[in-house]
């Protein structure tokens, strides 16, 4: 199969590619680690750091970079809920330390 | 028909309602096993539909195929090596993009597959809306709509899984796009792949090439074990995209994968297979129930409120029942006095078999009411959000947070078992946050300890009962916890696992499921009393009862009751001998006579004990014990509670009485403690604080074997009996040069 006919076969996205975290117009409330936010809502990944085993987990629960979710517990001693692709996820520290947002 | 015997796999994420669905097919005709070298449980049930017989397996709960945890690799080892004739994905309705990540890569895998679309009543009280039809229709497999609590459905679901297996189907991949840079790399994989038959006919080629560029561990050794040279042609390919991604897009080829799978079924859905009737941003009533129940603050009350409750509600509504079995079985043990004739064989009935066994059956209700509780927290999601407040703390001792469910279950609200919190170190995952969790969950109050805590508390601190309870459970958890970092730093030394887990929505728990796990958890616990305590118990018995005294002691007992019977008329001789078969009242000096007649029965049972081998044994380690505080009688029971924590107090019991059978009950053990000169307040304190923390009991120590090693196992009985003895004696020596 070459990949025009795979193209066409598959729901057509091959020319999809990660979307990156931009400069919106808005003012941006927070920029940084996830353990780090002070605000509850809505924030859009904008890189997942640490192994590469965490990394690959995290993208299978949906974090990945460009995708937007939900922050519920801001602060709650460092461990958050995101709700993100429609599920909850709770994460500690160090895997929140590990993924970079920013507030949308 | 093609087909009498069908074998069928449930699959997909965690609080699916795999496990519902499980039940309701099966109802009780289910078997709960391990899969073999690791303790993941392995679920299967029979049942019959029309005129097949079904062999159904519950696979654990993934979010992927992919070998990241113990469950995945089981789940797709399952897959490839059992070959089930069809797998049902089940899917929850209400969660559909996030289920459906599951779904792409079973379709990749090539299975053969049938989606069963779960929860569409919550999906449908959410505002979403599923054209369940259209979903088949783009994924090109069949779907059927269920209610799993209810059972609604599963008729239907079952006929058409049928139909699918029947149809034979060969291993065929659904093709997914995962962009440019990848599809050319995966082509040129695949191609290679295909020509070798590498790993076929397990695994299709598109699947192998995927799982390469996934980095998949266990698909690499597989490779490398079959065909080395191809093998590192393929990773060093591979090898190259990854660096390049790397370098160009900052990620690992698997989250791009991850990204394209989700994007898949973004354009799926997005082709009128979901609506919301509601604003999607809005949040559901359990993401508003856990901005309360896991905020810093409000979290952590609402918790211990929940948890004292539980332990209200174990306590207080068992109590009825557990008088009830307390009063069956004392009604057993006096008709088998009364009907049983003297002698060896009554004794054992009595103190053996009813005493051993009895005294762990009446704690039956207690355990059921507890293990509802917690199957109530467990069912309605609350348990995972216990655990995910917990991480902090339990993070603190070297634990994780899901070291919260042991704990509990074992004592953590007195009045668990050793037995079932071993078994639900389970899901943890990390080995050694497993084992450190393993081995001071036998710390915590079970629900042997406490009627032996009771008892010593409302003897000797009968004034503060409560407080005194209470601060026993502390001090449990104080030791298991610090005994856990101690572990953690010295032999089970290692990095802590990140804490990621879905929590579950919350949900109203069925009747059913409630009923199954607290049945399933109880049974356990009956199944110990009816085989390993009724032995243990025979076998104490039989410690305590030989080699009985030698004839010259039996004679003397003999005469000397022979004469006081000669001191006194034989007119009293007779009314004594009425008053067994009839209630009247005795005359003075009747009364006299029986009780100079049971005093010398009491000396002859404390000297059959102490010569019996219990006794010897006891003696023996006297000098030792006796800087904790204890005589050779505490060391018998201390030496039963090695077999079952439960004999402890029986032991006491039947050491403390004497030979008198039928006045087992606390109070008068109580008092009899509190007269004697052994015991005071120090010695309380001391046995009580050994007791908590000695060895873990023998059906324990049987099931960290089990999950553990042998190995572990004794380091686990050794470790605690030094720890408690030095921390008894400590008690013991400082308590007593205070007074």
């Amino acid at each position: 199969m070459t990949l025009k006919e795979l193209n066409k076969k598959c729901h057509c996205f091959a020319k999809k590619t990660l979307r990156r975290c931009g400069k919106g117009r808005r003012r941006i409330l927070h920029h940084g680690p996830l353990s780090e936010s002070n605000y509850a809502g809505k924030v859009k990944i904008c890189k997942v750091t640490g192994d590469r085993k965490l990394c690959a987990r995290m993208a299978s629960l949906g974090v990945i970079p460009g995708e937007e979710a939900e922050l519920i517990c801001p602060k709650s001693g460092s461990r958050c809920i995101l709700r993100i692709n429609g599920g909850t996820l709770s994460l500690d520290q160090t895997t929140s330390n590990n993924i970079i947002v920013q507030s949308v | 028909m093609s087909h009498s015997k069908i074998t069928m796999a449930l699959a997909g994420n965690p609080n699916a309602g795999k496990t519902t669905l499980f039940n309701k097919l099966t109802g009780a005709r289910q078997h709960v096993g391990n899969y073999p070298g690791i303790t993941v449980s392995h679920k299967e049930g029979y049942f019959k539909h029309q005129d097949h017989k079904i062999i159904i397996t519950d696979l654990p709960g993934t979010y992927s195929l992919t070998a990241y945890s113990v469950e995945e690799i089981v789940s797709r080892d399952f897959l490839t090596n059992e070959k089930p004739d069809v797998v049902i994905n089940i899917v929850d309705a209400s969660n559909l993009e996030r289920n459906l990540y599951l779904t792409t890569q079973f379709l990749e895998m090539g299975v053969p597959l049938i989606i069963a679309l779960n929860m569409m009543d919550v999906a449908r009280d959410r505002g979403i809306e599923i054209r369940f039809k259209k979903l088949s229709e783009l994924l090109g497999i069949p779907v059927v709509p269920i209610i799993a609590r209810s059972g609604k459905g599963k008729e239907e679901l079952i006929s058409e899984a049928i139909k699918i297996a029947n149809k034979n189907l060969p291993l065929i991949s659904k093709d997914i796009s995962y962009g440019e840079d990848l599809d050319e790399v995966l082509m040129e994989l695949i191609d290679t792949i295909a020509e070798a038959s590498f790993l076929t006919p397990n695994y299709t080629p598109r699947f192998t090439a995927i799982k390469y560029l996934e980095h998949d561990d266990q698909m690499l050794t597989k490779g490398a074990e079959s065909n080395p040279e191809l093998a590192r042609h393929l990773e060093q390919t591979v090898g190259v995209v990854s660096d390049h991604l790397l370098k160009t897009m900052d990620v690992y080829p698997e989250a791009i994968i991850a990204d394209h799978r989700y994007g898949f079924i973004k354009s799926i859905v997005r082709q009128g297979v979901m609506t919301h009737k509601f604003d999607t941003d809005r949040l559901y009533t359990s993401d508003r129930i856990d901005k309360v129940l896991t905020n810093r603050l409000m979290g952590p009350v609402v918790m211990l409120a929940i948890l004292f409750g539980l332990y209200q509600f174990t306590f207080s509504w068992s109590e009825l029942p557990v008088l009830w079995m307390e009063g069956f079985f004392s009604w057993l043990g006096a008709t088998v006095e009364f009907y049983l004739p003297d002698g060896m064989l009554k004794s054992m009935v009595i103190s053996g078999v009813i005493d051993g066994v009895g005294g762990v059956l009446g704690f039956v209700p207690l355990i059921m009411f507890m293990f509802f509780g917690i199957a109530v927290l467990e069912d309605s999601g609350y348990l995972a959000r216990v655990a995910f407040m917990m991480d902090r703390i339990f993070r603190t001792f070297g634990l994780h947070g899901s070291s919260v469910m042991p704990f509990i279950v074992s004592g953590g609200i007195a009045g668990g078992c050793a037995v079932p919190g071993v078994m639900a170190t389970r899901t943890l995952r990390s080995p050694k946050e497993r084992m450190a969790t393993l081995l001071t969950v036998p710390f915590m109050n079970c629900g042997a300890k406490v009627p032996v805590l009771v008892l010593l508390i409302g003897t000797f601190f009968n004034e503060h009962k409560a407080l005194y309870m209470f601060l026993f459970t502390m001090h449990a958890w104080l030791v298991a916890l610090f005994a856990a970092k101690f572990l953690r730093m010295t032999v089970l030394k290692g990095e802590a696992t990140p804490f990621v887990m879905e929590l579950p929505p919350y949900r109203f728990p069925t009747f059913q499921g409630l009923l199954i796990h607290t049945w399933e958890r109880t049974w356990q616990y009956i199944k110990k009393a009816g085989t390993v305590i009724l032995g243990i118990s025979i076998l104490l018995w039989a410690l305590m009862t030989f080699p009985g005294l030698p004839d010259s002691q039996s004679e003397y007992y003999e005469t000397l009751r022979n004469q006081t019977l000669s001191s006194f008329t034989p007119h009293v001789q007779q009314e004594l001998e009425k008053r067994i078969s009839k209630s009247n009242q005795l005359s003075a000096d009747a009364e006299m006579l029986r009780n100079k007649l049971n005093l010398i029965d009491q000396q002859q049972s404390a000297a059959t004990l102490k010569n019996s081998v219990a006794g010897k044994i006891g003696s023996f380690f006297e000098p030792v014990s006796s800087f904790a505080g204890f005589d050779w009688r505490t060391n018998i029971a201390m030496l039963g509670g090695f077999a079952a924590k439960e004999v402890i107090i029986s032991t006491l019991g039947t050491v403390y009485s004497m030979g008198d059978l039928s006045s087992e009950n606390a109070g008068s053990l109580g008092q009899r403690l509190f007269n004697d000169p052994n015991w005071n307040r120090v010695v309380a304190v001391s046995a009580m604080v050994f007791i908590m923390f000695y060895a873990p009991c023998f059906v324990t120590l049987v099931c960290i074997a089990k999950e553990a090693s042998w190995k572990w196992a004794f380091f686990s009985m050794a470790f605690n009996t030094v720890f408690a003895f030095l921390a008894a004696v400590a008690i013991f020596q400082i308590g007593s040069l205070f007074g």
